[in-house]
């Protein structure tokens, strides 16, 4: 497995269309990877885009090979210094143990499952959660299946925050698609590390494809 | 010489330096001349009443929470609904939050803070419906004004201040005095008298001041840092 960063320069023409369109992005990610590099048995490539306060805006990319993100820095990049970067993932997964705390940033699609209508019983579609409440709800009840847990923390450095919201909206073939997001961050303790990596390898929730799922881990303590 | 803070916290604020006719606009950071008038107001003054004793005071700001621009489009009809006024663009800062000052004799000064304490007029962010969310009054202080804006905390909202980088550097904008560079603003109210109002320039001088904000969720997460650095 590997993580890559690669720094976005948004007053780029090219960075503004990945930016505002999430099927582009994932085109632009799929194609890092020469074709048959690797097979959905062994994972999936995942993406998020970060805001880095001042410093610009980074697409991290967990993939089962190393990608090629070549063509997105001529469109989105910087051309000086280093392009993009790509690590290593496996060690770090394989060092994870139960009991381990870690800071995690995951930006997600949390939705629950309604009837379409009153009467059409066992017709369902995914909406949205849409309050901060929800969307923590929605999160704690997968923790567990996931791998980990939320440490209770005090208030003030809390452990489950939702540091962003917003609705991605977007055309894909002629229809709009409409996804609502959430940012989590905080602070996570590995309780399964198998559980836990096969999520940070597969991305949790939906929209994966759309910059929804990776879970990233930082050490506590920097931030 | 002492100084007298305030702060400028509200929902709207709307502080016109040039407007005229049908498009209301609002400059970044409180004016001189709506500060001024906010004081008066307190001290009940009439509109017609002389203010040079205001207008002499050294005046100041430090911008803790810049706000965005909110545009409002207007359409207003009498109650009757015979008389139609004409379409207006009004601008606001919306969620901005200010430290303002001014220094002047030491007298003037506490009639002033005893003044805020017990307006004789309503007290609004320079346009009558942007009341204030905080009391107005900070402290008086021996200081000089820039002293003492540098001096008091940033007010900035939690919210603010989270998405905020770990070290933040606020403008402070003061009076210049004479011969020194800087913006020239047409704000220093002379006669507020609704059939004549007149305003003089003045000169702003720009500072900076930097404070640590141990809030920032900003310097945040480098998933990179546990693989050995970015």
């Amino acid at each position: 497995m590997y993580l890559s960063k690669m720094p976005l320069n948004r007053r780029r023409r090219g960075a503004v269309k990945l930016l505002s369109s999430p099927q582009a992005m994932h085109a632009a990610v799929q194609s890092a990877f020469a074709p048959g590099s690797f097979v959905e048995s062994e994972g999936r490539a995942l993406w998020r885009v970060d805001e880095l306060g001042r410093d610009g805006i980074a697409l991290y990319v967990v993939s089962p090979v190393e990608p090629d993100l070549s063509h997105v820095v001529e469109q989105a990049g910087w051309q000086t210094g280093e392009m993009w970067k790509s690590v290593e993932y496996g060690g770090f997964l394989a060092g994870l143990r139960a009991g381990q705390r870690w800071g995690f940033r995951l930006r997600a699609n949390p939705v629950h499952s309604v009837y379409k209508s009153d009467k059409a019983w066992g017709d369902t579609k995914p909406v949205a959660h849409l309050t901060v409440k929800h969307q923590q709800t929605w999160l704690l009840d997968r923790a567990a299946k996931c791998g980990f847990a939320i440490p209770d923390g005090p208030q003030h450095e809390a452990a489950l925050r939702v540091v962003d919201r917003s609705t991605l909206k977007f055309n894909k073939g002629g229809h709009s698609v409409t996804i609502g997001t959430a940012t989590f961050e905080g602070v996570l303790q590995v309780e399964d590390p198998v559980l836990l990596r096969s999520v940070l390898t597969n991305g949790l929730g939906r929209a994966k494809a759309y910059g929804c799922g990776l879970i990233t881990l930082a050490p506590l303590g920097i931030g | 010489m002492t100084a007298l803070l305030i702060r400028l916290a509200g929902p709207m604020q709307a502080w016109g330096a040039s407007s005229r006719y049908s498009r209301r606009d609002t400059e970044q950071e409180p004016t001189k001349s709506g500060v001024l008038g906010l004081l008066a107001a307190a001290q009940g003054l009439r509109r017609t009443d002389e203010l040079a004793h205001l207008a002499s005071l050294k005046f100041g700001v430090r911008v803790d929470q810049p706000g965005s621009l909110l545009r409002d489009f207007q359409v207003a009809r009498s109650l009757d609904g015979k008389k139609t006024f004409p379409l207006s663009y009004r601008y606001y800062l919306s969620d901005a939050v200010f430290v303002a000052g001014v220094e002047g004799e030491s007298s003037l000064i506490e009639a002033l803070s005893s003044a805020l304490k017990n307006p004789t007029f309503p007290l609004y962010l320079g346009r009558r419906s942007c009341p204030p969310s905080f009391p107005l009054l900070l402290r008086t202080s021996d200081e000089s004004l820039e002293e003492s804006l540098r001096r008091f905390p940033w007010q900035a909202a939690e919210w603010y201040r989270a998405k905020q980088a770990p070290r933040v550097a606020l403008r402070i904008a003061l009076d210049g005095m004479d011969g020194v560079e800087g913006d020239m603003v047409k704000d220093v109210p002379v006669s507020f008298d609704p059939r004549h109002r007149r305003y003089e320039w003045r000169t702003v001088v720009d500072e900076r001041m930097d404070v640590e904000n141990p809030s920032s969720r900003i310097r945040g997460h480098d998933p990179m840092a546990a693989l050995g650095g970015s």
